[in-house]
């Protein structure tokens, strides 16, 4: 019977050349999404007035949000989060089938970049719920199994910084990273199942308005950029940090 | 102030901190991280193009 070669990523192949463009085009659309957000987005409803007013031609019957303008990048860096989320989880099956430590490394790369932008949906998060609410945080449903989900990749990296045998680490590690992903569809679903006032189904309450959903998707694929290019990058610093050390190993011989 | 109007951006100036600090740390983060990536990168590039003349200089030893 022919075995089936594996193919193992490797730095300095074609898509480390992407990184940095992906990069520059990341931070493009982002900016440009920032801009989109507070010049072309247009606000969205608060409390009703008693007295409608018309503004520039425009009959005005509710105060005009701002403090939702956080919107436009709180959700696009909690897709990002899910989507390294992923990646990290499907390099840990790639270990657990392979036993090939390039695998543990992407997942590693994967996962740091999930904790990033978990802290980045985190910040924003609680830094709009903060003006909205009043409080900083509230055991609300998907705000409770995100936090789990943040705990998890915290404990990923304190179990890793904990075992000494790679074999073993990469082992443990891909498990974590298996059960960090399956809090993604509980995460993504919780506000389906259990409705929310915090964290509304946008798609069950009729949608974006077009100008929002440009605007969202402008900044998701600059914010797919930004996570493509950093994890090329961090790759990259990975495998030569791995390389230097066999070559260090190789020198004391 | 037409006070309807004052009623309708009342939210706009007590947000403001909230919005400019939800970017500002998501940028400045973004950034740090990059920089961190960045310099790492070529701090180990540099590291491994003195270890690699390093290891030719010890087999060139060797095999002289």
């Amino acid at each position: 019977m022919v075995e089936k070669k594996v193919r193992i990523p490797e730095a300095g192949q074609w898509p480390d050349k992407l990184a940095l463009p992906a990069l520059a085009a990341g931070a493009v659309l982002t900016t440009v999404g920032f801009l989109m957000a507070f010049l072309f987005a247009a606000p969205v409803n608060g409390a009703a007035l008693d007295t409608p007013e018309l503004v520039n031609g425009v009959m005005v019957t509710h105060q005009q949000l701002i403090s939702q303008k956080i919107f436009y990048f709180h959700m696009p860096v909690a897709i990002v989060s899910f989507v390294m989320l992923i990646f990290s989880a499907y390099y840990g099956i790639r270990f657990l089938t392979t036993r090939e430590q390039r695998f543990d490394t992407c997942s590693r790369v994967a996962m740091e970049l999930t904790l990033l932008f978990v802290i980045f949906t985190m910040v924003t998060g609680d830094l709009w719920t903060r003006f909205e609410w009043g409080v900083w945080w509230t055991w609300e449903p998907r705000l409770t199994t995100y936090l789990i989900l943040m705990l998890i990749v915290i404990a990923y990296f304190v179990m890793r910084n904990s075992i000494d045998d790679p074999e073993r680490r990469a082992t443990y590690a891909s498990v974590i990273s298996l059960i960090a992903f399956v809090d993604v569809p509980i995460c993504f679903m919780i506000t389906r199942l259990i409705p929310s006032s915090v964290h509304p189904v946008i798609a069950r309450e009729g949608g974006m308005t077009p100008d929002m959903a440009a605007t969202v998707l402008v900044v998701m694929i600059g914010m797919m950029l930004v996570a493509f290019g950093l994890y090329r990058l961090r790759f990259r610093e990975a495998r030569l940090a791995e390389r230097l050390q066999a070559l260090k190993d190789q020198l004391e011989d | 102030m037409n006070p309807i109007l004052a009623d309708i951006y009342a939210t706009v100036i007590p947000s403001a901190p909230f919005i400019i600090a939800a970017y500002a740390i998501l940028w400045l983060a973004l950034l740090v991280y990059v920089i961190k990536v960045v310099s790492g990168l070529k701090k180990t590039e540099a590291q491994m193009a003195v270890l690699e003349e390093a290891v030719r200089a010890k087999e060139g030893g060797v095999s002289r």
